[in-house]
């Protein structure tokens, strides 16, 4: 849904669905969630989908289970393709952005998103699809423009889910395969220690031996940005003679 | 007897206060949950006969929230704590009990539905007990005989409480 036909509620309604998130909890979910659909028609569901991924998803990470189980109780296709569309919109624009680079806090904000798009598909035995995010590319493009500061952390909070997930728990083929780009880049000379702990720790979680993984083979034909780039030890220094 | 003010901090906390009469209160406070972005939240009342009171009537208006107060068992406040601090509930309406500072990351709303009545009892509900306090805001409800109180508190802390603008900027209490 696009941002210029959408339908903003006017303020009493705001001002309750603000009261009603503000206040929602699991013993209460299902008055909550009746009060919800009441408030608000059909073609308001675009703006709602949007504050619940901008405003709450994206900043309240200890509440996801609680907003997922919201959705499940209004329980509407519709309303849940529009929150799933709304994280990916959200998403890209954050990985779009060069602040994710240097701010923490967007950084937050998107790992926060990761955690929440995990919950939304992975959890539900539902695929990332290449043409909403491919997670590939993102991973290999971040490691060229040295964006895997942010990226890499984002990408462990998706797969998350797949530890407990019958369909995408490894060795399924598309996790197998983002985690074989993983080990590649982890395999890297210089690579800093804190995106080699996220790995680390994202392989342990799904009882998998990093050692033991097979590696892609992606990286010969891409060359990383070698000025300024956060990812890698020696990249601080101006790049070396070449040998 | 030792002083843990020391370790409390009011950085990062926005502090405003609304001017209100008691019998304006609880609207007050329904407009706040109406505009504010909270994660959770603690609502203080000067008396343990005042927090039941308020935790039933907000109960009744569809606030979810426990409550807390000095007079409860230790066992039963652990308990109640704990499930707060698990966000089993949002919010919690509270006696002084908190000696040592809120040190829930979540809760990004803290208000004095009942102003106290001096520096250090705000201190500990307001103050953050973490080296790095975490982004938050306090609301509090002044009524015409907590003027003065307000004054000299802000004085004594040498902190600025603002009045409450019709908008407040989430960047400043979210995250």
């Amino acid at each position: 849904a696009s941002n210029q036909n959408m339908s903003v509620p006017d303020t009493e309604t705001i001002d309750k669905v603000h009261f009603v998130v503000n206040n929602l909890s699991t013993q209460n979910m299902d008055d909550k969630a009746a009060e919800v659909k009441a408030r608000l028609g059909e073609h308001q569901w675009p703006w709602f989908a949007i504050y619940l991924v901008v405003k709450r998803a994206s900043i309240e990470p200890n509440f996801h289970a609680l907003y997922l189980g919201l959705l499940d109780a209004i329980n509407d296709k519709g309303l849940f393709r529009l929150v799933l569309d709304a994280s990916y919109n959200n998403i890209k624009t954050l990985l779009s952005s060069n602040k994710v680079k240097t701010n923490s806090g967007e950084r937050s904000l998107l790992k926060n998103l990761g955690s929440w798009l995990g919950q939304l598909t992975i959890s539900r035995n539902q695929p990332v699809l290449m043409r909403d995010l491919d997670l590939k590319g993102l991973i290999l493009e971040a490691y060229q423009t040295g964006h895997m500061i942010a990226v890499i952390p984002f990408i462990a909070k998706v797969l998350e889910p797949a530890k407990d997930s019958i369909i995408f728990k490894p060795p399924n083929p598309w996790t197998t395969n983002v985690l074989a780009l993983l080990k590649e880049i982890y395999s890297e000379r210089d690579l800093k220690l804190n995106l080699k702990f996220e790995m680390e720790r994202l392989f342990k979680h799904l009882d998998c031996e990093i050692k033991e993984w097979k590696c892609s083979n992606l990286l010969y034909a891409r060359q990383r940005e070698r000025a300024g780039n956060p990812d890698f030890v020696a990249d601080k220094n101006p790049p070396a003679m070449a040998p | 007897v030792i002083n843990l003010m020391e370790e409390l901090t009011l950085k990062g906390i926005t502090q405003y206060y609304a001017f209100v009469e008691e019998k304006q209160k609880v609207h007050c406070l329904n407009t706040l949950f109406s505009k504010l972005q909270i994660n959770q939240s603690i609502i203080f009342c000067n008396s343990v006969n005042r927090v039941e009171l308020l935790a039933k009537k907000i109960t009744e208006l569809g606030y979810s929230c426990f409550y807390i107060h000095a007079k409860m068992l230790q066992s039963h406040r652990n308990r109640v704590f704990h499930d707060f601090r698990n966000g089993a509930c949002r919010n919690l309406v509270s006696s002084d009990l908190f000696t040592r500072g809120i040190d829930i990351q979540s809760v990004n709303v803290v208000i004095n539905f009942d102003f106290p009545k001096n520096s250090e009892t705000y201190l500990h509900r307001v103050g953050r007990s973490g080296r790095f306090g975490h982004l938050g805001i306090s609301v509090n409800l002044i009524t015409y005989d907590d003027r003065f109180n307000l004054f000299r508190i802000e004085q004594e802390l040498g902190t600025e409480i603002q009045q409450i603008p019709p908008v407040i900027d989430p960047s400043v209490y979210c995250r």
